[in-house]
């Protein structure tokens, strides 16, 4: 199988989700790896946002909120501790269950994961967990025939600052809230020292080839998708998708 | 029966699944209006809203809300959670 591979770096939640959208529109086999300046929440589909994210926080921290068009649950995207990636392809490149296709995806970044030295794999419906730890979430949509599943990997965590930007139940930002959390989230600072991010990249990179038989070759976005990205842009940045429910 | 009125709220943690919360909103014993939100999965994802309006005008009563929401998911996938989650999360609304 081949596949286009971006690696995108930098751009803000709203260039992010559109390019997103735009590439499962178009569905060229493609795995982008990019960053998110500045550091941003994005919420699931169903989500509320006024439930979820405490906007006065963000709005203090300098922190963007987006709605994805995928489930899911919010995740806090730190400028410097993530990598994301975006997986697209036709439908029938992939496990008709949508199952068995995070499973093939989750698997094949979680072998990645091993060449630096993590014992990682896939868990759950759509986590990548290393000691049991999540160290990964993904979510997947569907349409035009073709599927999108983009997820994160935590280089480093900061449960504190994600706390004081996200809406966590009833519960207090107490000390022994947050040790809990950092008894069930980790990340790959914190499992074996700093990784430089290239070298994740690479790792993920083996993953999808070795575990899917994935040829790789670098090409940026095309024509199409850039001017679809930035009509698209104009939605993610609206009231009116962040906050439809 | 008591005949319910005003604004519920109802929450659900699938076992080994997702979050399911709904907001109602009830008059003369039937749904004036639905909401759910949470980190489930479903695909098509805009089909959530055909959902809330197929269930508006019907009674608050669980057989009546479950045929609709069995028939709804026979179309429609849905992945962190069960078509059952979706009745119990109503009926359980406060």
């Amino acid at each position: 199988m081949k596949f286009r591979l971006i690696i995108d770096g930098y751009r803000n939640a709203y260039e992010n989700m559109a390019i997103d959208e735009a590439l499962l529109f178009y569905g060229k086999p493609t795995i982008r790896f990019y960053k998110w300046r500045p550091s941003a929440i994005s919420i699931g589909y169903f989500q509320s946002i006024c439930e979820e994210v405490n906007l006065e926080e963000c709005k203090k921290q300098g922190v963007d909120v987006v709605r994805r068009i995928t489930g899911g649950g919010a995740v806090y995207h730190d400028e410097y501790g993530e990598i994301t990636y975006s997986f697209v392809c036709p439908k029938n490149m992939l496990p008709e269950k949508i199952l068995d296709s995070y499973k093939l995806i989750c698997s094949s970044i979680a072998y990645g994961l091993h060449f630096l030295g993590l014992e990682a794999k896939h868990a759950g419906i759509n986590d990548i967990v290393v000691n049991n730890k999540k160290i990964s979430g993904s979510a997947q949509t569907r349409r035009h025939e073709n599927v999108l599943q983009h997820g994160t990997v935590l280089l480093k965590v900061d449960v504190r600052k994600m706390f004081s930007l996200l809406k966590v139940g009833e519960e207090k930002i107490s000390d022994k809230a947050i040790k809990n959390i950092e008894e069930r989230v980790t990340s790959i600072e914190k499992e074996i020292g700093k990784v430089k991010e290239e070298e994740v990249i690479e790792a993920i990179k083996k993953g999808f080839e070795e575990g899917m038989g994935i040829e790789f070759h670098e090409e940026g976005l095309t024509k199409e998708e850039m001017k679809l990205a930035e009509k698209l842009r104009e939605k993610y940045e609206s009231k009116e998708w962040n906050f439809k429910r | 029966m008591k005949v319910k009125n005003g604004i519920l709220k109802g929450e659900l943690k699938v076992k080994n699944g997702k979050l399911i919360k709904c907001t109602l909103e009830i008059k003369d014993g039937r749904i004036k209006s639905i909401k759910f939100t949470g980190d489930f999965f479903m695909h098509p994802e805009e089909k959530i809203e055909e959902l809330e309006e197929r269930l508006r005008g019907i009674e608050f009563d669980k057989e009546k809300l479950a045929k609709i929401i069995f028939k709804f998911f026979e179309e429609v996938e849905i992945i962190g959670a069960s078509r059952e989650d979706f009745v119990e999360v109503i009926i359980k609304a406060r």
